[in-house]
This record gives structure tokens, sequence and C-alpha cells, in this order.
């Protein structure tokens, strides 16, 4: 529970006042999706949806996009990532790459399906021009932070 | 009824799932059916716990940026150099802070000029946090409601229009980007007069819509506010015409516009809190007829 508040905060920090600088193209990776991912595995596909819940509500609060988007996506994955995460759950690299590029992706797709569906504005060229680099970046930056040592011993504990 | 519950615990996960979905789509229905009190008030109290930790990080990244990059201007001299080392850094240090100081001045007398051009109460912020999507365009200025800041208040830059506020907290507001997808004002070309609305282009940039098929639209036009639709006063400088696109078969035009404020480098804005225009922000332009 610590862990989870500590990380949201830290997200919602970084995400709204540190990411500038490192931003390729107005894009930047989004910390909410990584720390979903990395705390899903964790806890029981019950407790992930919840968390998946309350990370997609902040990160909503703090966008101009509607309350409940991100929260309905990242329930969603948060809970197939923990339903799936002993299934999934690779040390290579490459396949680890893969795996994150896929679900940000599949967070991308299905807001982009939401937002369609409640706001009907978006053209699909535009939307993927949003959702393909954000994907990308979203999996490097997890790569990279894969690669920390701390941060695998704990998805190893939590596999 | 035991076995509603039999099912209900056997389903655990797949029922907790769906009333959480259902809650965050209930959400966005009340959002899409105006029904606002209830998403507001979430929104605000998230936004309320939030925005202290954003702030102290802004903060603490600029002291932390000022302390590396003396460090890294101090790393490469030598040890035999040290008191000269010592006397070139601090005469560098000094020159930074003066041009930051210049800088600053020059950001600052840009916002004072618009006293002279506006009738207007307006409120100065700074940036503190942008937004946390790539779906959205806001950003969160260090003004709220205890500065006197409210809804749809507009926004602008020395250089013209930003956007409006959308949510306020006691001391933080959030600013809807004229770039942002949904956002919408009232457009004037301000060479031909010519009224349209000007919108936010999904990625990137702003775009021109429903300008009259035969109106005289040419690339390099300036466009500014047309002051219809009540929140943004007329006048204000929008962005200049890119690309003008005209559909075969198409009832209006359209343009593309490169936005007059480099959005993506804000540090300060103003708030107009109650505008009226004196003169205008146009410069050379026309009176209407």
């Amino acid at each position: 529970m610590k862990l989870f508040v500590l990380g949201l905060l830290a997200c919602a920090s970084a995400q709204a006042a540190l990411l500038g600088p490192i931003s390729v193209g107005d894009v930047r990776p989004d910390l909410f999706l990584l720390l979903l991912f990395f705390l899903s595995p964790r806890v029981s596909p019950e407790v992930a949806t919840f968390q998946g819940f309350v990370i997609g509500l902040c990160q909503d609060a703090l966008s101009g996009g509607p309350l409940g988007l991100r929260a309905f996506t990242y329930t969603f994955l948060g809970f197939v990532t923990a339903w799936l995460s002993h299934d999934l759950y690779t040390e290579k690299p490459l396949a680890q790459f893969w795996l994150l590029l896929a679900g940000a992706a599949g967070a991308g797709v299905l807001t982009f399906a939401l937002l369609t569906f409640f706001v009907g504005f978006l053209p699909l060229l535009p939307a993927l021009g949003v959702i393909v680099p954000e994907a990308v970046y979203t999996a490097v930056v997890g790569f990279l932070l894969l690669r920390l040592p701390q941060v695998r011993a704990t998805l190893v504990r939590a596999t | 009824m035991s076995i509603l519950w039999r099912v209900l615990a056997r389903h655990r996960r797949a029922v907790i799932l769906a009333i959480v979905l259902l809650a965050a789509f209930l959400l966005m229905t009340a959002q899409v059916r105006h029904d606002r009190a209830v998403v507001s008030l979430v929104r605000q109290a998230i936004l309320f716990t939030v925005s202290p930790f954003i702030k102290l990080t802004a903060v603490t990244v600029g002291s932390v940026s000022h302390v590396w990059h003396n460090y890294v201007d101090l790393r490469d001299l030598r040890q035999e150099n040290l008191r000269l080392q010592r006397e070139a850094a601090l005469l560098q240090r000094r020159i930074d802070q003066l041009e930051e100081q210049v800088l600053e001045t020059q950001r600052l007398q840009g916002l004072l000029a618009m006293r002279d051009a506006w009738r207007a109460e307006f409120v100065a912020a700074r940036v503190v946090g942008k937004d946390a999507t790539n779906w959205f365009k806001t950003i969160l200025i260090d003004r709220g409601s205890r500065a006197g800041m409210r809804r749809n208040l507009p926004v602008v830059a020395p250089d013209g229009l930003v956007g409006r506020i959308v949510e306020v907290t006691p001391s933080t507001a959030k600013v809807q980007l004229i770039t942002d997808p949904v956002s919408a004002a009232g457009a004037l070309m301000q060479r031909t007069r010519v009224t349209g609305i000007v919108i936010g282009n999904l990625g990137a940039g702003l775009r021109v819509r429903y300008l009259p098929l035969l109106a005289d639209v040419v690339v390099g036009d300036e466009v500014v506010t047309s002051g219809m639709g009540g929140v943004f006063p007329k006048g204000i400088p929008v962005g200049r015409v890119i690309t003008v696109e005209r559909k075969s078969g198409a009832l209006f035009q359209e343009a593309v516009l490169q936005p007059k404020v480099d959005l993506g480098r804000l540090e300060e804005v103003v708030i107009l809190m109650n505008s009226e225009p004196r003169q205008g922000f146009e410069t050379g332009s026309r009176q209407q007829p």
C-alpha cells in the first residue's frame, strides 16, 4: 500500500513537472502506465483492478480528458496484467520490450475507442500519431527501468 | 438468493472487474450528460491532494538544475587555476543570473505592455505542470481560487492566446490550451474579417474551420479571436495561416495555423480577469466594417 501511494505521488509529480525536458516532439512516456505494469504482478487481480482504477483516476484528474477515461483503461489493464503475470513473466529483454509495447499500445487503442464512443471527434490517423509514439517511448523507458536491479528483484519476488 | 451469492462468490474476480469498470464508465457518462457536480468534486479533490507535490517537484527540479549546471560549468577546470576558476565561475554565474534576469524582464515587459492595450484586470501566473497524457493539452498554473481564478477565464501570453481555465483548486488552476483537441474559439481573419472557428488539432497545431468557400484566405494571414462565444475577448492573436485546404464538394474551406504562442515553452502566463479591448492586440488591424 505504501509503495502504491508513494509510486502514485511520484508518478503524478514526475509526469506533470519533470518530463518536459525529455519529451520528444511533445510526446512523453506514460509513467502511470509503467507504475501499473510494475505493481500489478505483485498483487491479486482484484487488488490490481482497484489499483488501476485509482491510478487512472489520478491521471484523468491531471489531464484535460474526461474523468474515468484512463480509470476504465487502467482498471482493465491492471486486471489483465495481474491475471496473466505468471504466464507472461519473462527474463528475455526483447520479450520484455515487446510485452511493454503491446501493453502500452493496447492502452492507447482502448483510450481511442472510449474517446470515439464518448466524444466521437477523433480521426484514426492523427490518433495513431499519438498512440504509436507514446507506446514506443513508454516501452523504451519501461525497458530501461527494468534494467535497474531493484525493479528486477521486486518483479522476480512478485512472480 | 443463496444461489446468487454462490454464483457471485465463484465469479468474484469478474464481478469486481465489472463493478469497477462500470464505475469508470458512469463517471464518463456523467460528464457527457453535463452532470459535472460529482465529477468536479472528485477531480478537485485529487488535484488538491496532488498539486502541492507537483509544485514542490517543479521548485526542486529548478534548484537541482541550477546546481547541476553550475557543477557542469566547474568540473573541467584544472586545480592550478583554482583562483581563476572561482573568479570565472562567479562571473559566469553572475552573467547567467543577469541573462536570466534580462529574459525574465523581457517576458514581464511583454506582459505589462498588455496593460496598455487592455482595459483589464489581470493576474500573472507561473506554469508548474503539464498534461499527464499525450491526448490532451492542458497546463497547471500556480494560481487558484484564492487568487480569484474561476472557470472560463481567458489565459494569454505576450504573443497571444494560450487557452482558458477549466478546473480550479484553492492554489492551482488547470488551463486548457487552444491546441487541445476539444478546445474551440471564435476566430477572425485579421486582413479580410472573415470569421470561423479555431479548434485544436490532435497531435499539434490549430485549424480554422467553417471559413466560407469563396472567402479570401491566403498563407500568411493573421488570425485573431472574434469575441464570439463570450469566453475570449475580441482581437487576441491566435496564429498565422500556414496551409489553406479547399476540398472539392465541401461547403467550407479550412486553414491550418501556426500558433502565435510557443505553447510547449510557456513559463509565465496572464489570466484576464475581466477583459475588454481598448485598442486591441491587433497590430495594424482594420476597423471592422
